[in-house]
């Protein structure tokens, strides 16, 4: 296994009074894909949002425990600085509707400074390509973003993410609102990604994980229950319960 | 959502359903190549070559079977991308009627060298082959009870029966050995009896085999893991002994 690169530490996470994460403790490995998988409401994607600062922005949500990126405890840091290190790709594509596909995608460049028009054009043109978007805009970087059809406009939003240059990237069900073929391109960037960033995705599509991730987490009503290399936890899981749920026997 | 998950056996009947079909067209095929290996030992002791060639006839539905349980189990893994238990059965019974296969096979060469010769061998090889056909049967039928009716337990036990073929497979080889150096005997009948030896060996660790991808299936267990160590380890070549009295053995002081 490679070094950890998020560490989190008993963590429990609360709407209310009510916790959704329960003393969740779990290292995620550098320069690797991990999923977390498990059904509606147990917790999964609650926890990605504590992982960068998410969770406290709602209505009455709190925070117990501690999440490391490397050694330092992002909940000691500025929230902003988190989200720069940590980026995310949320379940529907959301890009900036009234901005262009390299105004998206340089967004988060003017938003930390800005850099001359020659720096800003290489990093667009670099994020683009990471995310597998490049060659099919190369030549509309300038049209709307909202042209660009629903698995192009999630690649942008992986771009416009990248474009942060952060060292991990969160991903809530990034292909639950695609069709089997821009889902099977987002799965082959996935798979890319991870020699550069680490990779977290949340996904209710078991195939997927096992297609994509090296480790796999189940959660069960906010608890972990099991984390280990997915080709284990596919073919010979050690809790009986994970073995019931990638079985189908619930959920 | 559901207060005790294990209890819940939300998944669709028909799932179910296709994995116990699956297994219980693999025990199909385990009985149908235990018969030939029964019938094909019955017609070399007797020399009897109508029923050797019934044997024989019985090895294109011992395909038909195998193409059959290889094409559900695709079709499972395709269709229901399984995973774990359900994921190991799949893939084991793809393994498994190879096993079964072969057994069959093994049968099929038995009744292949049947032949109208008016020697059966000695009284005492004959004796130890047909122990050996009764405990084949035994570890074949334990087998498929085994992967039938879901007992890792009776799987584990077939490496201990092994040790039982193996012991009456070296008897057999010793009964030989003495009647080739007497050449009292028929030989031809006695080189047949080497391979018939041979053959019933090779169907127990088949049967073995069987059992192994079951328990697999089953628990998830490696044989690794529940095995004493040498039963799992490559064999080494034992180091000949040179011949006395050459430099390597010199004849003692």
């Amino acid at each position: 296994m490679n070094a950890t690169k998020v560490k989190i530490d008993h963590l429990t996470a609360y709407y209310g009074e009510k916790p959704a994460v329960i003393d969740v403790s779990l290292e995620f490995p550098e320069r690797a894909v991990s999923a977390i998988i498990g059904p509606s409401g147990c917790g999964k994607s609650t926890l990605i949002r504590c992982m960068n600062r998410l969770h406290e922005t709602g209505l009455r949500t709190r925070v117990e425990g501690h999440v490391f990126l490397d050694s330092e405890d992002i909940y000691q840091l500025d929230p902003v600085r988190v989200r720069r290190r940590i980026g995310m790709v949320f379940q529907k594509p959301n890009p900036f509707v009234t901005m262009s596909i390299y105004n998206n995608v340089s967004a988060a460049l003017r938003f930390n400074g800005r850099p001359s028009r020659e720096e800003t054009d290489r990093q667009v043109v670099r994020s683009l390509q990471q995310a597998a978007l490049w060659d099919e805009v190369k030549d509309r970087v300038d049209a709307p973003a909202v042209s660009l059809s629903g698995g192009q406009q999630q690649r942008l939003c992986i771009a416009r993410a990248l474009t942060a240059e952060p060292e991990v990237l969160l991903m809530d069900e990034p292909c639950s609102a695609l069709d089997p073929i821009a889902t099977a391109k987002i799965e082959d960037l996935i798979k890319k990604l991870k020699e550069d960033y680490t990779v977290i995705i949340v996904t209710h599509n078991m195939q997927q994980a096992a297609r994509v991730a090296d480790y796999t987490a189940f959660m069960y009503i906010g608890k972990l229950i099991e984390f280990g290399p997915t080709e284990d936890l596919f073919e010979r899981p050690k809790e009986s319960l994970t073995e019931a749920y990638i079985t189908g026997r619930f959920g | 959502m559901n207060a005790d998950p294990l209890a819940d056996t939300g998944r669709p009947r028909g799932y179910d359903l296709e994995v116990r079909q699956l297994k219980g067209r693999a025990v199909t095929m385990g009985e149908w190549a235990l018969d030939m290996v029964h019938e094909g030992w019955r017609a070399f002791d007797a020399g009897d070559f109508t029923a050797a060639q019934a044997v024989l006839d019985r090895g294109a539905e011992l395909d038909r079977l195998d193409e059959d349980i290889e094409h559900a189990a695709i079709a499972f893994l395709v269709l229901r991308q399984p995973t774990a238990v359900d994921l190991r059965t799949a893939t084991g019974l793809l393994k498994i009627t190879t096993h079964l296969d072969r057994i069959g096979r093994l049968g099929f060469d038995m009744a292949r060298i049947t032949t109208a010769s008016p020697s059966k061998g000695p009284a005492d090889l004959r004796a130890v082959l047909e122990r050996m056909d009764t405990a084949v049967e035994a570890m074949v039928r334990q087998c498929l009870e085994a992967l039938g009716h879901d007992r890792a337990d009776l799987a584990r036990e077939l490496f201990h029966k092994d040790d039982e073929v193996d012991q009456l497979h070296r008897e057999a080889n010793r009964i030989i050995l003495r009647e080739l150096k007497a050449r009292t005997s028929d030989t031809p009948r006695i080189a047949d009896s080497l391979l018939v030896a041979r053959h019933f060996e090779r169907i127990a660790d088949n049967a073995c085999k069987v059992g192994e991808k079951t328990v697999y299936a089953l628990t998830g267990q490696r044989r690794s893991e529940y095995l004493p160590r040498h039963r799992y380890q490559p064999y080494a070549l034992e180091t000949p002994t040179p011949a006395p009295g050459t430099p390597d053995n010199p004849p003692h002081s």
